[in-house]
């Protein structure tokens, strides 16, 4: 039973008709005597029909056919199927290591090129420019000095000034072998050339001098002091004089 | 055929329905109800045998677009930060007046959206919204009767600045 004068519960509950029949008659009763609790509650059924109607609408959308259920199962099915071929070729895979895991390896590794990291550095840092210098020179700071910190007794950085190249900024990186770095040289035009110094790598050891091109770039690329180093620049752009050392 | 499909297949004009007045997109509505079905699909054997589908299938719903929802937001604060600027517009709408019961509902917020349309137009009972929200049933009825008021005022447009009243 409802006590009267009503609660705003037992008004909405009247609304949505989730009051029992016996109260819903008793609060009819009570209401057709106060017209200003009367007058909001018929306002809030007007909202409700009026919501009821408007969003009728929207039951009469045209069918979308990606939302059958029976095409949603067949897809879900799909995907598991498809689960339990990436688990069956895994376990394949898992029993053959057993015995031929490690020739597997040995044949199925590419044979590392020399100096991909710095090639794969230049494309970071000096064509998508994604990552800020950890170096910039500025009002002469000295290149050379921030290198040495790194790189004890490593070469010195090679003078490119006389095709336009300056030094303009330096980026630290990490290799498996330990630190590594490279130098970006910037000539007026914009045009870039990064030097590289890395430890030597476990496999190519010291790198007999050489140079190489892919993917739109050039490597010239050599050894001493301790470290590999490389030259790198876009292969459309002339390559720096083979430089000496 | 399944049992369960062709109950689905019947509630899919219902599920749709609520996801537009959630998401305002048509689109992103049926990738919502379709992840629904494929959530409903999935889960069936679980379900306890109790209990109107329509209101799980409510629920799921409901919950796949608050989750959503949250991932969207953190990524536009991510994007946000990054960038250093805020995408998000102040909406415009919510200072605009209400024309009509339809506008003054697409500006209550997520969950008032939810309880109309649960409660007025699907007549869901309160004990139903009470297990989809996981709140008592006092607290649908309170929040039930706060979404009712703010439709209200939309509707009669008192939103408007109160500024400009006094200037009258």
């Amino acid at each position: 039973m409802i006590s009267l004068p009503p609660s705003e519960r037992d008004l909405h509950a009247y609304v949505d008709h989730q009051l029992l029949e016996s109260d819903r008659r008793v609060l009819e009763t009570w209401l057709a005597a106060h017209p200003d609790v009367a007058a909001q509650v018929h306002a809030w059924q007007q909202d409700a029909q009026l919501l009821r109607a408007s969003l009728g609408g929207a039951l009469q959308q045209p069918a979308n056919p990606d939302l059958d259920p029976a095409l949603i199962r067949q897809r879900i099915q799909q995907r598991s199927r498809r689960h339990w071929a990436t688990a069956a070729v895994l376990l394949v895979a898992v029993s053959l290591g057993g015995v031929g895991g490690w020739q597997a390896r040995e044949a199925t590794q590419p044979p590392l090129l020399p100096m991909a990291d710095a090639m794969q550095a230049f494309r970071l840092f000096a064509q998508d420019g994604i990552m800020p210098a950890d170096y910039n020179v500025q009002d002469g700071g000295n290149m050379q000095a921030w290198l040495d910190r790194y790189f004890n007794q490593a070469h010195r950085l090679p003078d490119l000034s006389a095709a336009g190249f300056t030094p303009v900024s330096g980026r630290l990186l990490t290799t498996e072998q330990g630190a590594a770095a490279m130098v970006l040289y910037q000539d007026a035009q914009g045009r870039r050339i990064s030097f590289y110094i890395r430890p030597p790598g476990p496999e190519n050891g010291f790198l007999p001098r050489g140079s190489r091109s892919a993917d739109g770039l050039q490597a010239q690329y050599w050894s001493g002091a301790g470290y590999n180093y490389a030259v790198v620049s876009p292969a459309d752009q002339p390559a720096p004089p083979m430089l000496k050392f | 055929m399944h049992a369960l499909d062709e109950q689905l297949r019947e509630l899919i004009p219902r599920l749709r329905r609520f996801a537009v007045s959630l998401t305002r997109n048509a689109s992103s509505a049926d990738d919502l109800v379709q992840s629904t079905l494929e959530r409903a699909i999935t889960r069936w054997a679980d379900k306890r045998l109790e209990g109107d589908v329509r209101a799980w299938l409510f629920s799921i719903l409901y919950r796949q677009f608050l989750d959503a929802h949250r991932r969207t937001r953190r990524y536009a604060r991510m994007l946000e930060f990054f960038t250093g600027r805020d995408d998000a517009q102040p909406s415009v709408e919510r200072t605009v007046i209400a024309q009509s019961t339809l506008q003054a509902f697409d500006q209550l917020n997520t969950e008032q959206r939810a309880l109309l349309l649960w409660v007025s137009v699907e007549g869901l009972s309160y004990k139903e919204v009470a297990e989809i929200l996981e709140v008592p049933v006092g607290t649908v009825m309170s929040r039930l009767s706060r979404a009712r008021q703010a439709l209200r005022q939309l509707s009669d447009g008192e939103i408007a600045s109160p500024s400009l009243r006094r200037l009258k």
